[in-house]
């Protein structure tokens, strides 16, 4: 009996498989088969009909539009006062496709299924890259000569930057610059620094003896609050000139006209030296690897940290400041210039950095009807019109026209209705897809020179004085991360595993400095033995094509 | 009843105890996402609220109740857990009371074939594909039909029937029913506690996905409330990503991230799932002990 | 003459196969509509675990994407981390199925014997809540509870003098298993529970009078009459549970250990895999081990099925 039934079993599931195999190679084929098809209207030259370009407004436009990231949601375009106006006025029309929380996939899906939104708002690296490669974007040089905002505020170097391999642009940048920002540095609880007499900080061992003094005299106070663990990495600059904290991020060190390993280069080592010696002592956050972001905000909001080294540390600092500045006066944040090694040059210490082409890219695709209009429509947005309506609302309540050098003038509502004012910006946050950030700085800045001292904003006060000096310009070693499952890339996750361990390893297990050592020697070795060599040689390669087409 | 020795009392005793201990460590989190919600969120950043909200405010849930979407998300939610539930236990009860019986041919194969599917799948490019050729896409229903028939859930069916006492169908056979006929007028009436359960599973399956539509609908306005959640809470963790950014887009971020707060996170997730947890109580009273007896006997 | 015999023979058989199976055409239209259900929805994709032997690419699709053979395996196998991350999977899983799937029971039957009504619905409704919490809020009560400044186990601990300084749980890598098998039981053992109590309530009242009168005390009448009437309840689901060895956790500890010092510890088979594969778009790779998984799974199925139906209790 059993013996008969095994045959039919097996007989079952083969035809189970060949007839699963047959019915998925029709639908698998139905899709490859529709699949790369530009079609012809888009790829028609749009440049022969240079001059008549659209203007918004005359022609409704209409277009589907997709973040790439889990947590955007596009809010509904009209229901805030600037997108109502948008859509009224300029006739321009968006509808969100969800993520869902989920982008990872559901770009990859749509990629399969052909079913591309008419732009994509992300990050600028390999997926964009690949969409690319395998002719699903749009070029946009043809456009670029007919609108006038992208090409005069972002510049040619930066546009140069962004263009693709093939030397044509496709990302339409958001948040580019020309000029420095970014908050990474060093935050200090004011009133815990006058009260232990205001010692100097300008030393990574000035730094170390506050922080003991601290611990002795305020036992429930963590003395360096690191965050999330960008804390450590930030202390890296301290130790060499030039040495943001990127390096860390990169796991590549730039010497002369190569990029080393990051397991052997002197000022990743001494940092984590010093970082274990902060974390043995129980100077520094314990659970700096493991805790989330509320328990740092709610440390930092509460003034229950003595130094606070981050990224961004700008962020939690107004709030904190503003909450202990209202139970006692004398307390409150403030900044100082980023610590140093004993025998640098201070003025060359960079905590952060800061690059030409801001933070993310819009790109449009070739699922889009007329991405000309589209391309006008973010030209637009990016402009100093376009930056106000999204920024501010409409012409006519916070704002009223420009002045002889461009700039948006502000009008008396703009300081009576701060809350007013806080509700239209807070609308449109999630619409800021093509951001000006010289416009808007600009602007701003120029607004604040008009207020008297004690009303200026707590933030733009540090980043005038410290933070935008102290960051330093990265541009030349954008895009140097390989495609996920290129070799490299694959080497690259190998890599990073390593680096991660290693660098936990290094701060929370060693017991003392030479076991750091011994730690991140055996990462170096371990890293070789997964390609690492190969790795800096590509990124290498990356960066000194960046080099060459910034001289363009 | 009467006679109860100090053994059982004994054993009385500490239940009590160690039931009282577990509900307090699990209510504690529960409750405190509730406090939290309740609470103001900028006062709930100083930390420290525990059991009782410091600030209290309604503001977290006014600002819920005005999103739109987020009230539209909870009707479609809503009406795809009560059909998905509905058809689901219908289809799967069918299913695995055809499964229970011992005559049927093939029942091994059949069987065979139900669990392979649960180890080994596609993955998810060829069942969107499938699902995209068939129509489903941007639908109501992609959130109802591909879920209709659980595996797991036929399972656990199945194995309750086998339980069943087996005279009880005879006599029904006997009375001229088909099997059809017995499954609907002897099976299910006695299957309470089992279908209380299942259904129960599959509401909140139904209720808590998110990943189906994230995938499958783009739509806005078709989408389950617990998608929304699931971004909000991910606005939440965000900063996982950041580490990776330059510092210039990680002060742009924060200024967006400004938008959601923790306590608008837990307000929200309060709104998402209360609904569905007061379904249990309703549930909990096919849990007596001897339901199915005590139906038997008339 | 022989093959024309047996040739007669099998017609004979799938004709009366057939037959029979026509006559019980009630009992098989329960099953059939649902099994081609399961066969659209389930087998159809089922291509694609086939990109496990493909260079796999979203852009050139399954039928135009290069063929590779075992290349994918043999990575996988390879990787410097197999050995560790199989360690791993198999070392939570068992901590899992000996300490987190009996627990579930032992809380029905410890509700059963609850005969205060209130109490028992109280407590039953209140252990079923955290189910309903997202890992991200549950680990983040975790972390904050074992935190180092202000953690309440540190404070607890400190102020019964068991220990000096507050201790630092999610950084040391001998903790980890603990505190994971413990925050999953936490979070399911009520939810588990409601399956183990619709069996317990199937149980005749009867037999418990009658053995009451007997003399047999509570606990004579757990371990002698609840325990085997729910006996093929539990014996299914530890089937399943054997089946499942190879998952031994995903968001539980993607979120638990976000410490890297953990990994040597935390990285299993799904983690793994969402990491190489999933984020970097690595499908094949990922299928690849999904289908090894699988394979190890359903062989592992079919052992505890076999060793299960001594019991008379089996799947298939």
């Amino acid at each position: 009996m059993a013996k008969q039934r095994r045959p039919r079993l097996l007989l079952l599931i083969t035809a189970l498989m060949v007839l699963s195999l047959l019915a998925g190679c029709g639908s698998g084929g139905n899709d490859s088969a529709n699949k790369p098809v530009p079609s012809p209207e888009n790829t028609s030259n749009e440049g022969g009909k240079a001059g008549d370009a659209i203007v918004l407004g005359e022609k409704p436009l209409e277009f589907s539009f997709y973040g790439n990231y889990d947590w955007y949601s596009m809010p509904v375009w009209g229901d805030d006062l600037a997108t109502k106006w948008i859509k009224d006025d300029k006739k321009v029309n968006v509808t969100g496709i969800n993520s869902g929380g989920n982008t990872k996939q559901k770009l990859n899906t749509m990629i399969v299924s052909d079913d591309l939104p008419d732009v994509i708002w992300g990050d600028r690296g390999a997926d964009i890259e690949n969409m690319r490669a395998n002719g699903l974007l749009v070029p946009l040089d043809d456009y670029l000569d007919k609108y006038p905002n992208l090409k005069k505020w972002a510049g040619e170097s930066t546009l140069n930057m962004l263009r693709s391999p093939d030397g044509k642009l496709y990302q339409f940048p958001n948040w580019y610059t020309s000029q420095p920002n970014g908050n990474a540095g060093y935050l200090v609880n004011k009133k815990i620094y006058e009260d232990l007499g205001s010692p100097p900080l300008e030393t990574t061992e000035d730094l170390y003896q506050y922080l003991k003094l601290v611990k002795e005299k305020y036992p429930n106070v963590v003395p360096l609050e690191v965050g999330q663990k960008e804390g450590i990495d930030i202390l890296a600059s301290a130790f060499a000139e030039n040495h943001p904290y990127r390096f860390n991020l990169m796991m590549a060190v730039p010497e002369g006209n190569e990029l080393k390993s990051i397991f052997t280069d002197s000022a990743f080592r001494e940092s984590l030296q010093y970082s274990n010696k902060l974390y043995r002592e129980k100077l520094m956050t314990q659970d700096a690897f493991s805790q989330t972001k509320d328990p740092v905000q709610e440390k930092v909001t509460t003034g229950r940290i003595a130094v606070f080294a981050s990224s961004s540390p700008t962020e939690f600092g107004v709030m904190g400041d503003s909450l202990l500045k209202a139970q006692d006066p004398d307390a409150g944040y403030i900044m100082i210039w980023p610590v140093h090694k004993e025998g640098l040059d201070k003025n060359k210490i960079f905590p952060g950095d800061y690059n030409q082409l801001g933070w993310n890219v819009s790109v449009i695709t070739k699922a889009a009807k007329d991405p000309e209009a589209i391309f006008a429509f973010l030209d637009w947005l990016t402009g100093p019109e376009g930056q106000s309506v999204s920024m501010w609302g409409p012409e006519g309540l916070y704002w009223n026209g420009m002045d002889q050098d461009g700039s948006t003038i502000f009008t008396d509502k703009y300081t009576s209705d701060p809350e007013g004012l806080a509700k239209v910006m807070d609308s449109t946050v999630n619409f800021q897809w093509a951001g000006n950030t010289v416009y808007v700085d600009g602007v701003k800045s120029k607004f604040e020179q008009t207020l008297p001292e004690e009303k200026r904003n707590w933030e733009t006060r540090w980043q005038l004085e410290i933070t935008w000096k102290t960051q330093y310009n990265t541009t030349e070693f954008v895009n140097l991360d390989p495609a996920g499952d290129s070799e490299e890339g694959i080497i690259s996750q190998s890599v990073f595993g390593i680096y991660e361990q290693a660098r936990s390893k290094a701060v929370l297990s060693a017991k003392n400095e030479e076991e750091v050592l011994a730690i991140l020697d055996q990462a170096e070795k371990d890293a070789q033995k997964v390609g690492y060599d190969k790795l800096l040689k590509y990124k290498t390669e990356k960066w000194q094509e960046n080099l060459k087409n910034m001289k363009q | 009843m009467s006679r109860t020795s100090f053994g059982d009392k004994m054993l009385s005793f500490s239940i009590y105890f160690l039931l009282t201990i577990l509900a307090f460590v699990t209510f504690y989190p529960f409750w405190n996402a509730a406090v939290v919600s309740f609470n103001n969120g900028t006062d709930t950043i100083l930390g420290g609220v525990t059991f009782w909200p410091r600030d209290f405010t309604l503001d977290n849930y006014e600002i819920v109740f005005q999103d739109k979407r987020l009230m539209n998300g909870f009707i479609i939610s809503v009406l795809r857990t009560i059909s998905g539930t509905v058809l689901a236990i219908l289809a799967t009860a069918i299913l695995a009371y055809g499964m229970s019986r011992r005559e049927l041919i093939g029942r091994k194969y059949y069987m065979i074939m139900c669990i392979v599917t649960m180890y080994f799948s596609g993955g998810l490019i060829p069942s969107f594909l499938l699902i995209r050729s068939l129509g489903l896409m941007n639908t109501f229903w992609v959130m109802v039909i591909p879920g209709i028939i659980s595996v797991w859930n036929m399972i656990v069916f199945r194995t309750f029937f086998l339980a069943l006492p087996v005279g009880l169908e005879e006599s029904a056979k006997i009375d001229g029913s088909n099997n059809w006929g017995v499954l609907f007028r002897i099976v299910l009436p006695l299957s309470g506690p089992v279908i209380a359960t299942l259904s129960l599973f599959t509401a909140i399956y139904h209720w808590n996905d998110w990943f189906t539509a994230s995938i499958y609908i783009n739509n806005i306005d078709l989408l389950p409330i617990q998608t929304k959640l699931q971004q909000i809470l991910n606005s939440n963790i965000m900063s996982d990503q950041m580490g990776q950014m330059d510092s210039a887009a990680l002060g742009r971020m924060a200024q967006m991230k400004s938008v959601t707060t923790k306590s608008l996170s837990m307000a929200t997730m309060m709104v998402a799932t209360l609904p569905i947890i007061c379904v249990y109580p309703f549930v909990q009273k096919y849990f007596v002990k001897g339901v199915l007896v005590g139906s038997l006997k008339e | 003459m022989t093959p024309i015999t047996i040739k007669k023979d099998q017609k004979l058989k799938t004709n009366s196969l057939m037959r029979r199976m026509f006559k019980q055409w009630d009992i098989q239209m329960m099953v059939i509509p649902a099994l081609i259900f399961v066969f659209v929805f389930s087998y159809i994709p089922m291509y694609g675990v086939l990109m496990a032997f493909q260079d796999y690419s979203i852009y050139k699709g399954f039928l135009h994407s290069p063929w590779v053979g075992f290349k994918h395996f043999e990575m996988f196998f390879n990787a410097p981390e197999f050995w560790t991350i199989m360690r791993n999977t198999l070392v939570i899983s068992l901590l899992k199925l000996f300490i987190g799937f009996p627990a579930p029971i032992i809380l029905a039957l410890m509700l059963n014997e609850v005969r205060k009504a209130s109490f028992k619905r109280v407590v039953q409704t209140i252990s079923y809540l955290p189910h309903f919490l997202s890992w991200v809020i549950v680990s983040g009560f975790v972390v904050s509870l074992l935190s180092t400044d202000n953690g309440s186990i540190n404070i607890l601990l400190q102020s019964v003098h068991l220990i000096k300084e507050p201790i630092n749980f999610l950084a040391i890598p001998e903790y980890f298993w603990s505190i994971l098998v413990t925050t999953g039981i936490w979070k399911e053992i009520g939810f588990g529970s409601i399956v183990y109590l619709a069996a317990i309530a199937g149980v005749d009242p009867h037999i418990y009078e009658a053995a009451s009168i007997d003399g047999a005390s509570r606990l004579k009448q757990i371990i002698n009459i609840t325990v085997p009437s729910i006996i093929p309840v539990i014996v299914i689901f530890m089937i399943l549970a054997i089946g499942n060895l190879l998952s031994a956790g995903f968001e539980d500890i993607l979120l638990l250990a976000t410490n890297p010092v953990l990994r040597d510890v935390s990285d299993v088979l799904d983690t793994y895999v969402y990491r190489i594969g999933i984020q970097n778009s690595r499908y094949s790779y990922a299928t690849a081990a999904g289908l090894f998984k699988a394979v190890i799974s359903v062989g592992m199925l079919t052992l505890a099925n076999l060793v299960a139906r001594r019991s008379g209790n089996s799947l298939w």
